[in-house]
C-alpha cells in the first residue's frame, strides 16, 4: 500500500509539474508531427507508387505501426539512461540513496510520470488525426486486439525502461554513457520500426528484431499487422523473457554499482 | 542513549591505475590497482540531542563518513550504529529516522510550490495526509516560510531555498539530521537565520545535529562539540569552545582605502600584514594579544579607510594551528 500510494504521488506530482510546461507539450507534438508526419508522407508516396501494397502489406498497417512507435517515443522512457547518468555525475544519487525507497523503482516511476502527460495527449491527438485521415485497419477492431495491445504496451514500457536503465547504470563505471546510449537508441529505433516499418524488414533483420531486447522493447509496433493475430503468444512470451532477464541484469548491475558510490567527495 | 556509535570504522577505495610499461590488454583486463584509505580506524559516539561539528579539509574523509552513516556506502571494516540500527543492512529503516541536507544539491521540486515538496516527501516517508498537513504548518511557522510557501521553488532566493531544504528534510520528524555544508553560498543574514533555526530545532524537538562545514562561524555558533578529521584520522574530539580558545586565535580585517594606500607602516604587536596592495590591505589579528575592537582602533588611526570587513580565520588555518601545536608538543 505504501508503495502504491507513493507511486500515485509521483505520477500526480509530475502530471501537475508538466502542466506548468504547456510549451513543452507543443514542442513534443510538433516533434511528433515533424518526424512521424514526414515519414508517413514519404511512405504514402512509396506505397501509392507500388499500387498501394508492398510485401502484401497495405499502407494503413504501416502508418499505424509507425504512429505507435512515435507515440511511445513521446513517453521519453529512454531518458531514464541520461537521468541516471546525471545523478551519478552530479552526486544526486547519494541523496536518493538516503531515502526510504528503492532507487531504481523510484527512477523508473519518475520517468513514467515525466512522460505520461505528453504520451496521453500525443496518443489521443495522433490516433484521432490518423483515424480521421486513413481510418483503422481491421486488425485493430478484433476482440483480442485490445487485450493483447494493453499487455504488450505494459511490456513495452517496462522492457524499454529496463534496457535504458542498464545503459544508465553503466555510468557508475564509465560516467559518460552517451556513446553507448546512442548505439542502443539507434538499435531500438531501427529494430523497433521507426525508419523502416517492420513489415518491410528482410527476413534476417526481422528475426533480429524478434529475438533481440531492442526489437522486443518495441513490439507495440507489431500489434496492427495481421500476423499479430497468430504471433502474439510468441511475441509476448519473448518480451516477458527479456523483461525477466533484464530485471536480473539490472538488479546485478545495481548491486555492483552501489559499491561504486564513492567517487564524489572526500 | 547514544544516537551515533562508530567503532574502528575504516573505508578503503581501490582504483585501477595505468601501468605505462604494460600493454593495452593488461591495462584493460587486469589493471594494477591503487588503494586509498579514506577513513582510517575512527571511533566516536554522539549522544542524543547533541550538536556536533564534523570538520576537516577537502578530502579528509568527512563525506565518506557521512555516506557510511547514512548507509549509502559500505564500510571496509568497523561498526556503525545509528539509533541502534546498522546502516549497511537496515538503510531503509534508518532513513525513516534521519534527515539529510546537502548544501549544494537541492531535493525540492523546482517548478511546483514549496508545499508540494512537503506533501511529496510526506508521502515518501509514509505520513498520513493529516500528519503531513499538521507538520507542514509547524515547519512553515518554525522556519518562517509563510511568505513564499506557495511560490514555485525555482523563484526562491538561495537563503529562502536553504531554509526550505532543511524544513523539508524534517517533515518526518527525524531524530538525527545530517547537514553537509548547509550555509554554503549564503550571505551573512541568511547564515545567521539558518543557524538560529537549527539551534531552535535542537532545543524544541531535541533533534541531534551532525554538521560538516568549512565555515568556522557555523561551527562556533552552532555546535557544542567538534570532531576534526584529516587524512581519514580523527585529530581532535573536543568542546567547540576549547577549539575556539586554543586554535581560533586569529581574525582577519580587510581595509579598503578612501583613494589608495601609499605607505605600509609597521603594525603594532599582535597584527601582521597578510596582503598589501594600493587598493586593499588584509591584516591578521592575534586574538591572544589583541581584541578586534582594539585592533580596529589602532588600524583606523594608521590608515585612511573607506570601508572594512572583519571575518573569521578559515578552517584550513585552524587545522594548520592544530598541526603546529602537535609538532611543538612532540
Amino acid at each position: 500500500m505504501k508503495k502504491i500510494r507513493f507511486t500515485r504521488k509521483i505520477l500526480t506530482t509530475l502530471l501537475r509539474d508538466k502542466t506548468h510546461y504547456r510549451g513543452r507539450l507543443f514542442v513534443d507534438t510538433a516533434s511528433l508531427v515533424a518526424r512521424c508526419g514526414i515519414l508517413l508522407l514519404l511512405y504514402y508516396y512509396v506505397f501509392s507508387q507500388n499500387g498501394g501494397e508492398i510485401n502484401n502489406t497495405a499502407y494503413v498497417f504501416v502508418a499505424w505501426s509507425m504512429l505507435l512507435y512515435f507515440i511511445f517515443m513521446t513517453f521519453g522512457l529512454r531518458n531514464v539512461a541520461r537521468s541516471i547518468m546525471q545523478d551519478v555525475q552530479s552526486g544526486t544519487v547519494e541523496i536518493l540513496l538516503s531515502r526510504p525507497m528503492s532507487y531504481l523503482w523510484y527512477k523508473m516511476w519518475w520517468q513514467i510520470g515525466s512522460g505520461l502527460y505528453s504520451f496521453i495527449v500525443s496518443f489521443f491527438l495522433g490516433a484521432t488525426t490518423l483515424f480521421l485521415i486513413i481510418g483503422l485497419p481491421h486488425t485493430m477492431l478484433t476482440a483480442s486486439f485490445f487485450f493483447t495491445f494493453l499487455l504488450t504496451s505494459i511490456g513495452t514500457i517496462f522492457l524499454t525502461l529496463l534496457v535504458y536503465t542498464a545503459v544508465g547504470l553503466l555510468s557508475f563505471w564509465i560516467e559518460e554513457v552517451s556513446p553507448i546510449y546512442w548505439i542502443v537508441d539507434k538499435a531500438v529505433m531501427i529494430l523497433g520500426g521507426s525508419y523502416l516499418p517492420i513489415a518491410l524488414f528482410p527476413p534476417i533483420m526481422y528475426k533480429i528484431a524478434l529475438y533481440s531486447p531492442f526489437g522486443a522493447s518495441q513490439f507495440i509496433t507489431h500489434t496492427v499487422y495481421e500476423s499479430w493475430h497468430y504471433d502474439w503468444p510468441l511475441l509476448i512470451s519473448i518480451q516477458l523473457g527479456w523483461i525477466i532477464m533484464m530485471v536480473v541484469v539490472v538488479y546485478l548491475m545495481f548491486s555492483r554499482a552501489r559499491a561504486k558510490v564513492s567517487i564524489n567527495g572526500g | 542513549m547514544d544516537a551515533i556509535v562508530v567503532k574502528n570504522l575504516t573505508k578503503k577505495f581501490t582504483f585501477p591505475v595505468k601501468n605505462e610499461s604494460a600493454g593495452f590488454l593488461k591495462n584493460l583486463l587486469r589493471p594494477d590497482t591503487k588503494e586509498v584509505i579514506a577513513v582510517d580506524n575512527i571511533s566516536f559516539t554522539v549522544g542524543a540531542g547533541e550538536r556536533i561539528a564534523f570538520i576537516g579539509p577537502n578530502g579528509a574523509g568527512k563525506s565518506t563518513t557521512i555516506k557510511m552513516l547514512t548507509g549509502i556506502l559500505f564500510p571496509t571494516a568497523g561498526q556503525i550504529r545509528m539509533l541502534g540500527l546498522d546502516p549497511t543492512t537496515e538503510r531503509k529503516k534508518l532513513a525513516y529516522q534521519i534527515g539529510t541536507v546537502f548544501g549544494q544539491r537541492s531535493q525540492l521540486l523546482p517548478n511546483l510550490p514549496l508545499t508540494d515538496s512537503f506533501e511529496f516527501f510526506g508521502v515518501m516517508y509514509d505520513l498520513s495526509d493529516a500528519e503531513i498537513q499538521t507538520r507542514t504548518r509547524e515547519l512553515i511557522e518554525l522556519f518562517d516560510l509563510g511568505s513564499f510557501a506557495t511560490q514555485p521553488v525555482r523563484k526562491l532566493s538561495l537563503g529562502q531555498r536553504m531554509r526550505a531544504e532543511v524544513a523539508t528534510s524534517l517533515i518526518h520528524r527525524p531524530k538525527i539530521i545530517l547537514l553537509d555544508e548547509p550555509t554554503i553560498g549564503l550571505d551573512v543574514v541568511a547564515k545567521k537565520s539558518l543557524r538560529d533555526l537549527l539551534i531552535r530545532l535542537n532545543t524544541e524537538e531535541k533533534t541531534t545535529i551532525f554538521l560538516t562545514s568549512h565555515d568556522v562561524g557555523d561551527i562556533e555558533s552552532l555546535c557544542e562539540r567538534t570532531i576534526v578529521i584529516n587524512h581519514g584520522v580523527v585529530m581532535r574530539d573536543m568542546r567547540t569552545s576549547d577549539i575556539a580558545k586554543d586554535f581560533i586565535y586569529e581574525k582577519y580585517i580587510d581595509l579598503f582605502p578612501k583613494s589608495t594606500f601609499i605607505e605600509f607602516k609597521t603594525l603594532p604587536k599582535g597584527m601582521q600584514y597578510r596582503e598589501q596592495t594600493p587598493n586593499k590591505i588584509t591584516v591578521a589579528i592575534d586574538l591572544s594579544l589583541l581584541s578586534v575592537t582594539e585592533a580596529l582602533k589602532k588600524l583606523l588611526g594608521i590608515f585612511e579607510v573607506n570601508d572594512l570587513d572583519v571575518y573569521d580565520t578559515d578552517l584550513e588555518t585552524v587545522i594548520r594551528h592544530m598541526y603546529e601545536k602537535d609538532t611543538i608538543h612532540t
